[in-house]
């Protein structure tokens, strides 16, 4: 009979951390190993170190979870990147801005192949905004044959009425046979510009997504484990390989929410101030009911403006690695130093003063073997006291409150953060604060996610939020979680003004665990 | 004095301070203005007294709910459709557009329409700020008829309003509004360059190039610089630790307290909203309150939060500034008022500002 263990796998910029959890999501084996020799290999080396770490059968393992900032990666460096037709419904109505205008050229040459605005999509409420050109559609699908790759279709309110994508993506199926179709209802919410965006950048990703999860297969079959695998997606939550292969854009940035859910975890608080503290930067965020608070402006990735979900994050150029300047100099906080921290810094023999060997002159880390000379003793300290200020500055931002907040401190550098650091009502560094991340990807639950726009009516918007839950509800299971757990984790009412019958925009998130973890206390509704 | 690619910015963040809060956010109609100069040209800002006396200036702008048209992206050539129009009912030509709004998205889409037609745009505007309706204008307090009012959907569906007073046009317009699916582009108040001259708000569009024009400066001398060219006070900086906003009549009312950070620490001061931020209170007292202006500022970034982006936890720069000196007359604040928004008291100017600093 197969185990029921977690291994979680998180690929950094410097390392990459993996963890094997049980089903209560206890630590059983951790590993860390640099990334710098590529990604196939450090998650093949990340597994290999953990399982011997724990000691028992491959066997053990019943999921596979991983989270990565790749697929962010491919769109900075415009690498992978798969090439795309765009099409948008809603002609002549949307011309005035067409699709990709506001996009950074190099990377709109990387990626479009071609783009047209045609008659079609839908109103507020649903009602037909023009009848789909089906010909226009057609003759695109031919225009691009043999040089798109993948076809994005994004229809006015289509989240409302996705009818005439599907219809469009019928055309094109029927054209061009075997592309790779993205349609915006499944990818984005209200916000025509941004869902575009994103349909585009998920199409282009999907390269580079079927790599890293070849990459993951790759480190699986060598180290005979026959798990079911996730990927880590923006919101804490996680979505199964296949989804993840049509959605790649929502397993961008996954790190910021794992390594949140990961505090959560750790420290057991849900209502709380999260720092991060990795090699570069310190990240911090918020939780609420244990999950982190979402951005509510626009999520620039590459440049380009998308509207899906993200955790809120300040990041602070405050890290481990983070270079100190010499007396006198104006910039006291300088860049980090990355992965040649363990080279080069004065406490591994180095030269360079970094905040980990401030640190460790402080006594707040035990690291090295070389002394920090006497005579750098009272820069490094000022500049310790400046990271503390930002840090203490950030995390009075960050919370909701004017009353004052539990502060939960993880990442490989957390050691930065001291105990007495002020404007918190309780300090809970917890055990494992140094792989957070990827335990925050081995405990994720799954999630479903619906949306629509209804009469604010009270009779008429009961029915509405009740069908967006059910909508929710069923895309969690979908996504493998136990109906039986299944829980709505937030309504979100958003009123649409100048309406002379009131509307609101209704958002839904159902949360189900695969793990047999305390649920979460969620209050259904509430925004 | 041109409208380009290069300005724009710097005028989409003056439009958003004069905005209260209401009107819409800038960003999306700041890229179609954006799109449209770059394809079209840059848009000419005329003064009333370099037009032909008898030609018509046409007012325009959006009448609905902004967010909506976040997802109903304009075309542009609804442009056409409102100068045709126009000019049949008016039987001349239209020889300017006018923002009818200032404030939020309406001082940036007229810039998409002018571009589109070839047409100057008045270094003016009918509210020097964002009011919800359509009788909340200079022009009303001129005399001038807000009919012909000229409504399009942007997919060639129109309809032209001839009311009895500008009250039944405000009310007709927000039901055809409704009709054509909550967002229209619209076109009121006709008149002629030598009617304008004395009607309209002047030199609106030049207030928002300066009171944004310092989008160079850190988050904070931003602010102060702001409150300079605004005559404005900083009432509180801050953070959000209560937010309501619900839905009641066709508006976003709501609250929120901001409570004092740094020097303010232990104040906490209320902010009452209907689209745009109406009152500002402290212990009971009246800081602030329409007609004037009050602007919601990121204290991190300097960028105006309208209303409905406010979010808990944000870190905010209360500013309140002097609202054109039209609104403070007793015809005015019969409009535009603290009465007119439903609060039970008279205006007062805000607390350590000059009553009248424009």
């Amino acid at each position: 009979m197969p185990g029921e263990l977690h291994l979680g796998v998180d690929v950094g910029g410097t390392n990459t951390d993996a963890v094997i959890i049980d089903r209560r999501g206890t630590l059983i084996a951790k590993a860390k190993v640099a990334t710098v020799t590529g990604v196939r290999q450090a998650i093949g080396q990340a597994i290999g170190l953990v399982l011997a770490g724990f000691g028992a059968g491959p066997d053990q393992i019943r999921r596979v979870m991983l989270g990565t900032t790749q697929a962010t990666n491919a769109i900075l460096e415009r690498r992978g990147l798969q090439r795309v037709g765009v099409i948008r419904l809603g002609y002549p109505l949307t011309t005035a801005l067409p699709p990709l205008a506001s996009w950074p050229a190099d990377l709109r040459a990387a990626v479009s192949v071609g783009e047209t605005i045609v008659a079609g999509g839908s109103d507020y409420d649903g009602a037909e905004l023009g009848v789909l050109d089906r010909d226009a559609v057609a003759r695109f699908a031919a225009a691009i044959a043999g040089s798109a790759q993948a076809v994005a279709i994004t229809g006015v309110f289509s989240p409302v009425a996705a009818d005439h994508e599907l219809e469009a993506a019928e055309i094109i199926r029927r054209e061009l046979g075997a592309v790779n179709i993205c349609l915006s209802h499944e990818i984005g919410t209200l916000g025509l510009i941004e869902r575009e965006n994103a349909t585009v950048l998920n199409a282009a990703l999907t390269g580079v997504v079927t790599a890293i999860t070849e990459a993951l297969q790759d480190g699986l079959t060598r180290h005979g484990l026959r798990a079911d695998s996730y990927l880590a997606q923006n919101d804490g939550t996680l979505v199964a390989l296949e989804a993840a292969l049509r959605f790649p854009i929502l397993t961008i940035a996954s790190g910021p929410a794992n390594s949140m859910r990961g505090a959560a975890f750790l420290s057991g608080e849900e209502e709380a101030v999260v720092i991060d503290v990795g090699g570069t930067t310190a990240d911090i965020g918020v939780l609420i009911r244990g999950f982190p608070s979402d951005s509510l402006s626009p999520v620039t990735v590459g440049g380009v403006e998308t509207n899906f979900r993200m955790p809120d994050i300040l990041s602070l150029r405050v890290g481990g690695g983070t270079r100190i300047g010499e007396p006198g100099s104006a910039v006291q906080l300088g860049t980090s130093i990355g992965s040649r921290l363990t080279a080069e810094a004065l406490v591994f023999g180095g030269t360079i003063a970094t905040l980990t060997d401030a640190a460790v002159a402080a006594g707040r880390m035990t690291l090295g073997g070389h002394a920090v000379p006497a005579g750098r003793r009272d820069v490094l300290a000022a500049a310790l006291a400046q990271a503390d200020a930002l840090m203490a500055d950030g995390i009075d931002r960050m919370r909701l409150t004017s009353a004052l907040w539990p502060l939960v401190v993880v990442g490989g550098a957390g050691a930065l953060v001291p105990a007495d650091v002020g404007g918190v009502s309780r300090f809970v560094r917890p055990g494992h604060y140094d792989v957070a991340n990827a335990i925050g990807a081995a405990i994720a639950p799954v999630s479903g996610y619906a949306e629509r726009v209804c009469p604010s009516r009270p009779d008429k918007k009961a029915a509405a939020i009740q069908e967006t839950c059910d909508d929710a509800f069923a895309r969690a299971v979908q996504a493998g979680a136990d109906p039986r757990h299944v829980q709505i984790a937030d309504v979100d009412e958003v009123p649409l003004s100048y309406l002379l019958d009131p509307a609101v925009r209704v958002r839904v998130r159902a949360i189900g665990p695969l793990l047999d973890l305390p649920a979460p206390a969620v209050p259904a509704g509430g925004a | 004095m041109q409208l380009t690619s290069a300005n724009l910015p710097v005028y989409a963040h003056g439009c958003a301070i004069a905005s209260s809060g209401g009107g819409g956010a800038t960003k999306t109609p700041l890229a179609m203005a954006v799109q449209a100069v770059d394809t079209l040209g840059p848009v000419e800002v005329v003064t009333a007294a370099e037009l032909d006396p008898d030609g018509i200036v046409m007012p325009v702008g959006l009448i609905g709910a902004p967010m909506l048209a976040t997802e109903r992206i304009w075309s542009g050539d609804e442009a056409f459709v409102l100068r045709e129009q126009v000019e049949a009912q008016r039987q001349g030509p239209v020889v300017a557009l006018m923002c009818y709004e200032i404030g939020g998205s309406n001082g940036l889409l007229p810039v998409t329409w002018a571009a589109r037609l070839g047409l100057p745009l008045l270094d003016a505007d009918g509210m020097g700020r964002a009011f919800p309706e359509m009788q909340q204008q200079a022009m009303h307090l001129a005399g001038v008829p807000a009919s012909p009012m000229v409504l399009t959907d942007g997919c060639g569906d129109v309809v032209v309003l001839w009311a009895t007073d500008n009250y039944r046009v405000e009310r007709l317009a927000r039901r055809a509004m409704s009709l054509f699916g909550g967002a229209c582009a619209a076109a009121a108040y006709p008149m002629t360059a030598a009617r304008a001259a004395t009607a309209v708000i002047t030199g609106s569009v030049s207030r928002a190039l300066n009171a944004g024009g310092s989008l160079r400066l850190r988050a904070r001398d931003r602010i102060a610089a702001i409150a300079r060219t605004t005559g404005g006070a900083i009432l509180l900086d801050g953070k959000i630790v209560e937010l309501t906003r619900e839905t009641d009549g066709g508006f976003v009312r709501g609250s929120a307290v901001v409570a004092g950070l740094g020097r303010d620490t232990g104040r906490l001061v209320r902010l009452e909203m209907q689209n745009e931020v109406l009152l500002a209170l402290e212990d009971g007292e009246r800081l602030a309150m329409v007609p004037d202006i009050i602007s919601v500022l990121g204290s991190d970034t300097g960028e105006p939060v309208p209303t409905e982006v406010m979010r808990l936890g944000e870190r905010v720069t209360i500013l309140a500034h002097p609202g054109p000196a039209v609104w403070t007359t007793p015809e005015g604040l019969a409009v535009a008022g603290p009465r007119a928004f439903g609060l039970p008291f008279g205006y007062s100017p805000i607390a350590g500002v000059g009553a009248d600093a424009r």
